[in-house]
């Protein structure tokens, strides 16, 4: 159909602070699984745990 | 100036009305009328059967993409001894007969045995693809096969009717295709792009209901209950908590009618509260989070009769809580509108638990769904 748009899906990670709980969105990277800790916390001294991973679509 | 002026056309000059007496022009009116009383239909499926023939052509190359998908995963994450291909195309083609439902008795029970046993079977022969293969990327080789196998049959059936239809001109014939067809490649759609995100071991839609309860779950002592599924022992404010889910990151439901047998046989229960996703209508919003009673548990029905039969036996109230999403949403990746219910839901959860029970009581949570790319 000529007026149907191609829908990409945008793949995210959300990753959260167990300690201060700051949150960070990122790009979804290969190997990322749900609850596993990743990396330390940028404003303190927490590990940061993968809160969420979804998609969101978007219309090109 | 207008070009067409419609307030002033000559209808009697358009359609020649008034030379009523020319044989020439009766003619030209009557014999279009003969041609489609007798050829209409026969025109009608020439024009559907092009339309349906797309949507066909479209299936074909899903069925044969998700086999592509599923021989190159084996290829490259399994490291099969040998070729996996002829092994692979005999599973694809496996069928399922389900028990005969005149005498309805007892049924539950059959059709129970008939999918556990097709289960079991299917796992065994993943499993002898390649014998070191880690029961995580078994359950994902096993749900691509069963993907790549249910579009084998979508596709084989719906040739079917069309072919028999076009083989007999029969219009009729091709009406409920024509009626089915939409909601048919909706699904297909939504199952061939499932199939990259349990590739990856990402989260779906319908792990929504695992991903809460499994956060629960985290850092505490997990036992398994039943077959592919987990229990946590916890605590709310005075109340005992069984938390059940499926054992994650690997892509399956568990059981978790089994797993709450196991916990009402030794433990006096008071309230089992279910979280699950469930189909929105159309024209609802994706994502809302709605409240009830009764087990909200979707596939064949066994584990839902299995549940409510329990709850009815020890009285034991059954309160539900569901995350609407259309069923592309349900298997493919979790969209975010899903993801962020997840803290609305647990505080309802907590919220359910205070409304409903007292300090003392003892409430199972099950977190229903698939449970790929959802550990615990
Ligand atoms: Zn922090």
């Amino acid at each position: 159909m000529i007026f149907k748009k191609k829908k990409i899906t945008l793949e995210y990670t959300v990753e959260k602070c167990s300690k201060c709980g700051v949150e960070e969105k990122r790009k979804y990277s290969e190997g990322d699984v749900l609850f596993s800790q990743c990396s330390k916390c940028t404003s303190c001294d927490g590990m940061m745990m993968i809160e969420k991973i979804f998609g969101e679509s978007l219309e090109q | 100036m207008s070009l067409v002026n419609f307030t002033s056309f000559d209808f009697e000059q358009l359609f020649a009305m008034s030379d009523d007496t020319n044989p020439l022009m009766m003619l030209i009116w009557i014999l279009p009328i003969f041609f489609f009383v007798f050829y209409g239909q026969r025109i009608q499926l020439y024009v559907t059967s092009g339309e349906i023939k797309k949507g066909i052509k479209k299936l074909d190359e899903f069925r044969n993409e998700s086999r592509d998908e599923l021989i190159s995963y084996v290829n490259k994450n399994l490291k099969p001894a040998d070729d996996p291909i002829p092994k692979i195309d005999r599973f694809i083609d496996y069928f399922t007969i389900m028990p005969v439902e005149m005498d309805p008795n007892g049924i539950v029970d059959k059709v129970q045995h008939i999918v556990r046993s097709r289960e079991d079977y299917t796992r065994e022969h993943v499993r002898s693809l390649s014998p070191q293969m880690s029961d995580i990327e078994l359950s994902k080789a096993q749900t691509l096969l069963e993907i790549a196998s249910s579009l084998q049959m979508i596709y084989k059936i719906i040739n079917h009717m069309y072919l028999t239809a076009k083989k007999q001109n029969n219009y009729p014939l091709i009406l409920p295709l024509q009626m089915i067809l939409p909601f048919i490649m909706e699904q297909s759609e939504a199952m061939k792009e499932a199939i990259s995100v349990f590739k990856k071991g990402q989260p779906v839609g319908d792990g929504i209901g695992p991903m809460i309860v499994g956060k629960m779950m985290l850092e505490r002592e997990k036992e398994t209950i039943a077959f592919q599924t987990t229990l946590v022992k916890s605590e709310f404010e005075g109340r005992k908590l069984f938390l059940v889910k499926a054992e994650g990151p690997g892509s399956t439901v568990g059981r978790p009618a089994d797993g709450l047998e196991k916990i009402v046989s030794e433990n006096k229960i008071d309230a089992i509260i279910m979280i699950d996703a469930a189909l929105k209508m159309e024209g609802e919003d994706s994502a809302t989070v709605a409240r009830g009673f009764g087990a909200a548990i979707g596939g064949i029905g066994t584990e839902k009769f299995q549940i409510e039969a329990i709850a009815t036996s020890k009285n034991i109230p059954v309160f539900s809580i569901v995350v609407k999403q259309s069923v592309k949403e349900a298997i493919t990746l979790m969209t975010k509108e899903i993801a962020d219910t997840a803290d609305s839901v647990r505080e309802q959860v907590n919220e359910m638990i205070r409304e409903n029970t007292t300090q003392g009581h003892s409430i199972v949570i099950i977190g229903v769904g698939n449970t790929g790319g959802v550990p615990q």
